[in-house]
Formats: C-alpha cells, structure tokens, sequence
C-alpha cells in the first residue's frame, strides 16, 4: 500500500519535472530551467550522501571533496583543450564521452582512498577526518594557481560536447541532468533493497556485531562510500558544465554542511528526503529574499537568512523525519 | 577441535585470563563456568577474535586461530552468541536470520541480488526461526520483542551461520522458564552435530547438559573435569562459596 503510494508520488514528480520546460517557456520565464537544472545536480549529491548518513550511519562531512574532484576533472580538461597545452604530457578534451566517466573514476579513486583512511576510525572522529580530508582538497584547490587559485577558473569554450546532444542548449542541458538524476536515483532504490542495502541497515544499527556473523563491516563500508562518492563526482562534473566555472567554494566545508543539512531536512534513510530536501533549501534560497521583498521587508530580504534559519528549525524539529515524515507518515 | 595453550590477557594490573590451558573435544558439550567476573566472557571474546590476548595459543581444527580476523572465524565454523542482547532491532526477526545466512553464502555485499527475493534463503530462516520456537514472530520488528525472544533470535543467529564450534555465553540468561527448556532441549539434539563452549550460571543447565566442565576464577583454570568430579571438588566449592575470598588462594596482581 505505501509501496504504490510512493512510487505514484514519484512518477508524478517525475513527469512534472519532465514538463517543467514546457511550462516555463510557455510562461516566458525559461531562466527558470537552469535554477531547477542546479536543484537536479544538487539532489543527485544529496540522495549520494545519505547513502552513507542515513542508510549506513556513516556521518560523512567532507562529502563536497568529491563534488570539487568531478568538477576539477571537467575543468583541468576543458582549460588544457582551450590552452591546448597538456597535463602531465596528456592532452585536455571537451569531450563529454571522456571527461564526465573520467571524473567519475577520479572521484571514485578519491573516495577509495579517503574512504579507506577515514573508516578506520568512529563516530565523533569520523566526522572530524572526513572534514579534515574536505578541507585538505579544499586549500589544495586553492593553492592551484595555473587553475586560478582561490578565483577558480572559466571553461572558456563552453560545456562538453557530447554526440547528438548539445549541453550548451539550456533545455537539453536539463535533461541530460535529469537523465542521470533518474538513473541514479533508481540505482540507489535498486540498491537499497538488495542483500547489501541489508548489510549496510545492519551496520547502521549495530556495527560491533557484523564481525560475529562473518560479515566485514570495513569492506562493506568502503563500498559504500565510494559509491557515495561516484555520485557526487558525478553530481561535480555536472556541475561544472552547468555553471561553466569552477572554484575551490564548490569544496568547501560549508558546502558539505549544505549537503547535510538538505538530508537531515528532507528526512534521512529516504531517497525521497534528500531530493525535497534539495528542492526546498535551494528554492527558498533563491527566492526568499524576493519574497521577503515583494511583503515589503527590506531589511529582512538583505538579511534574508535571519529567516531562513529559524525555518529549517522549524522544519527539522517539528517534521518527524524531515520533509518526507510531512508528506508520508500523516495519511498512514 | 578447539585447544587453548597458556593464554594471557590483562586489563592494567587485573589479569582477566591467568594462563589457561584448554581443550574442547569434537562432539562434547564443555561448559565454563565461574563466579562474575572470573574472566568467562573476556575467554570467549579472545576465541571470537573481539579480542587478543597478550601471549598464549589458540589452536582450532590444527589451525593458529590467533592469525585469523574475527569476521573470518565464522566461515571457518567458530561462531559466539553474546550475553548481553546483540541483534538488529530495526529489521524483522527473519531479516535478522537472513543478514547471517547472505554473509555465509558471501553474498552480503551483493548489490544485485534483491533482499526480499530470495525466496530460498527466506525459508531456511523460517525454518531456523521454528527450531528455536520464533516461527510466528518472524515478522516482527527484532526490537518489539521482549527480552526471552531476542535472547532466542539470538541462538537463532548463531545457528544460522551452521558452526562448527558454537561458544554460547550465558544464552539462556534472561529467558522465561519455557523457552529455557525449549533451548535447552534445542541444545540437546545439536549436540551431535555440533561442539559448543557453554558459559552458563544456570547449575541445572549445565550438569545436565555438560560432558566436561572448567570452572575459572580470577582468570585461572582451577579445575575441569567431568560433572561429577567437579560436583566433589573442595577447590570449585570454595569459589562458590567464596572461601576464596576469606581466605585467598589466588593472588589478583
């Protein structure tokens, strides 16, 4: 019974977001695609942390590192192309049928590495070395000055070429996103309900006891965090063809701190949660200050999140598991 | 099957196992048993691999066990229950059974395998389930449960996994007094099949069930032998009286 329930909610967001161009166009404000384009990338990364935070119970604050790998692929590659010089006597491409697997592997060997690290250690310090690793990516970026430094850098020719499809088009653009959100995001519910979706609720629960049964909980673990980080990768390369800019913010603390901020608001150990979660904390950051504004709040609208804040609060208190207890848990 | 050589461990001053020799013998039930804090559980996590031990040898099946990680001992047959309730309260009773049989069959990191689907896995859990008397709590959330039927999924788990050696610690501690017998009756037609290391504080228990008891205090051997040998001994008298107390024999540093 919930089963159908969900799987109607989510086909129907599906096909909204499918028809989401068509209704902008028709309403004349197609800017709007390459906000709702931002949301999809931005939910890909999510729905991939809470893989770890709320699936496993792994509280992951450096999941940003990956998204920085993904995009610093696609954009070290695009500016060689441009420069047409070489990287470690490799020369850079445009082309999307290499750079975005590329960043994808990239982003996974980081993960790999952090991952095998990190998971040596538990809870409280678990959080600290994840972020240290964050933070370490984040001043590495920085100290890159052929790439710009703490400027970041443009790609001056504009997003990977990909053949039959052209990114540089803002409504094609969105639905290769959207292509790859719903790939992703039906992977996840695939993997969710497998034996390993199992292991990983069991170490969740009571990690000390999977050694008894014969299961290691390490390797389990490592798993899945890289497949954590193969999607933020993913989501990083994404994002740097969506905004043609790349720089050391996109790693930066503050943004894995955004991306747990969108689980825990959209309800943890859900799929759903983290893509509401996305939808509402970047919508109401784009828009709060203009509705703050238009009410006739100026001072509020420039200080806009003086509200946002007490909102997520409010939310997180209030809702039982997040945005998704709202929606699911009232009608039973 | 299983031989312990001169194993030591301590915490700081307290030496929680004192030099234990042991030897279980394929086919036997051996039942440990000791005052609190006689170093029962802290000889079961070094077996189990929670634990190492600061010198000593374990030797199973002719093979160094001390080399072998924890998660691993299992699929060499060597499994433990534990005293104090260790299951996963948030997945069903059968799920429970089902996590230990997927990590036998090493299919626990399988991301394409559907858990629900194995139709076969999910009947040799039920079967399991009946054997202990949870057959129709199999769908229950684990942690619903009361205290006596976790302690039973508990024994369930173990079971799962098909030991060779089970080392149960205290299972029936916490159980009523019905499914105190249903598992000890249980315990009873493994005995066969399999050997297990009984730690147990139930007297009735385990002279029933016993072929050989090793009674530990303060970490030592001080006696094993067969259940009515160990019934006569002035030594394991005095630890249950707490003679030893009065007047010690074994010094604690």
């Amino acid at each position: 019974m919930k089963y159908t329930h969900h799987t109607r909610f989510l086909i129907g967001c599906l096909l909204a977001l499918i028809l989401l161009p068509w209704l902008f166009h028709a309403t004349d404000s197609s800017y709007l695609v390459s906000t709702f384009t931002r949301l999809i990338i931005f939910a890909i990364a999510a729905v991939s942390l809470d893989l770890l935070i709320g699936y496993t119970g792994l509280v992951s604050f450096g999941h940003a590192a990956f998204l920085g790998v993904g995009a610093y692929t696609v954009g070290i590659l695009s500016f060689h192309a441009y420069e047409e010089t070489t990287f470690l006597g490799l020369p850079g491409t445009l082309s999307g049928l290499t750079a975005i697997p590329l960043a994808v592997l990239l982003s996974a060997l980081v993960a790999l590495i952090i991952g095998a690290l990190s998971l040596r250690t538990k809870g409280v310090y678990f959080i600290m070395i994840t972020l240290s690793f964050g933070q370490m990516l984040f001043f590495l970026f920085v100290s890159l000055e052929q790439y710009g430094g703490d400027d970041g850098m443009m790609m001056f020719d504009g997003r990977n070429t990909l053949p039959g499809l052209d990114l540089n088009d803002r409504v094609e653009f969105y639905y290769f996103c959207l292509t790859w959100f719903t790939l992703f995001f039906l992977f996840c519910t695939r993997l969710v309900r497998s034996k390993f979706g199992r292991t990983l609720a069991a170490i969740r629960q009571n990690e000390d006891r999977l050694s008894s049964i014969g299961i290691n909980e390490y390797w389990a673990k490592l798993q899945i965090f890289v497949i954590a980080g193969i999607g933020a990768g993913l989501a990083g390369a994404l994002s740097a063809n969506h905004t043609e800019f790349i720089s050391p913010d996109i790693t930066h603390w503050t943004r894995s701190g955004d991306l747990m901020i969108v689980v825990i608001l959209g309800g943890m150990g859900t799929l759903i949660g983290p893509v509401l979660g996305t939808f509402l904390f970047l919508l109401l950051e784009e828009f709060l200050p203009l509705i703050l504004h238009s009410f006739g709040f100026d001072l509020l609208s420039e200080h806009w999140r003086f509200v946002f804040g007490p909102i997520l609060i409010l939310v997180v208190l209030y809702a039982k598991s997040g945005l998704y207890g709202m929606i699911f848990r009232k009608g039973g | 099957m299983l031989k312990i050589q001169n194993l030591c461990k301590s915490f700081g001053a307290i030496k929680a196992t004192d030099n234990v020799s042991l030897s279980i013998d394929q086919g036997t039930i051996h039942a440990l048993i000791g005052p609190n804090g006689a170093g029962k559980t802290t000889l079961i996590s070094q077996l189990s691999g929670y634990m190492q031990p600061n010198s000593g040898t374990i030797t199973f099946n002719g093979f160094d066990l001390l080399t072998l990680p924890a998660h691993k001992r299992p699929h060499a047959g060597l499994v433990r229950s534990f005293q104090i309730t260790s299951v996963f309260p948030e997945l069903t009773v059968l799920d429970n059974i089902c996590l230990v049989l997927q990590s036998m069959c090493g299919q626990a990191q399988s991301i394409f395998r559907m858990a629900k689907a194995d139709l076969s896995e999910r009947n040799e859990a039920q079967e399991i389930l009946n054997r202990v008397g949870l057959g129709d709590k199999a769908n229950s959330l684990t942690g619903n449960l009361s205290h006596g039927q976790k302690r039973q999924v508990e024994i369930a788990m173990a079971l799962a996994t098909k030991p060779k050696l089970l080392l149960l610690d205290e299972p029936m501690a916490g159980m009523g007094a019905e499914e105190s017998r249903q598992i000890m009756t249980l315990l009873n037609t493994l005995r066969t099949s399999v050997t297990m290391l009984l730690v147990e504080h139930d007297m009735d228990v385990v002279f029933k069930l016993a072929d050989k008891i090793s009674v530990l205090v303060y970490g030592r051997v001080v006696a094993s032998d067969t259940p009515e040998n160990i019934r006569k001994n002035q030594d394991v008298q005095e630890a249950y009286l707490g003679g030893n107390e009065l007047n010690p024999k074994v010094k604690r540093c």
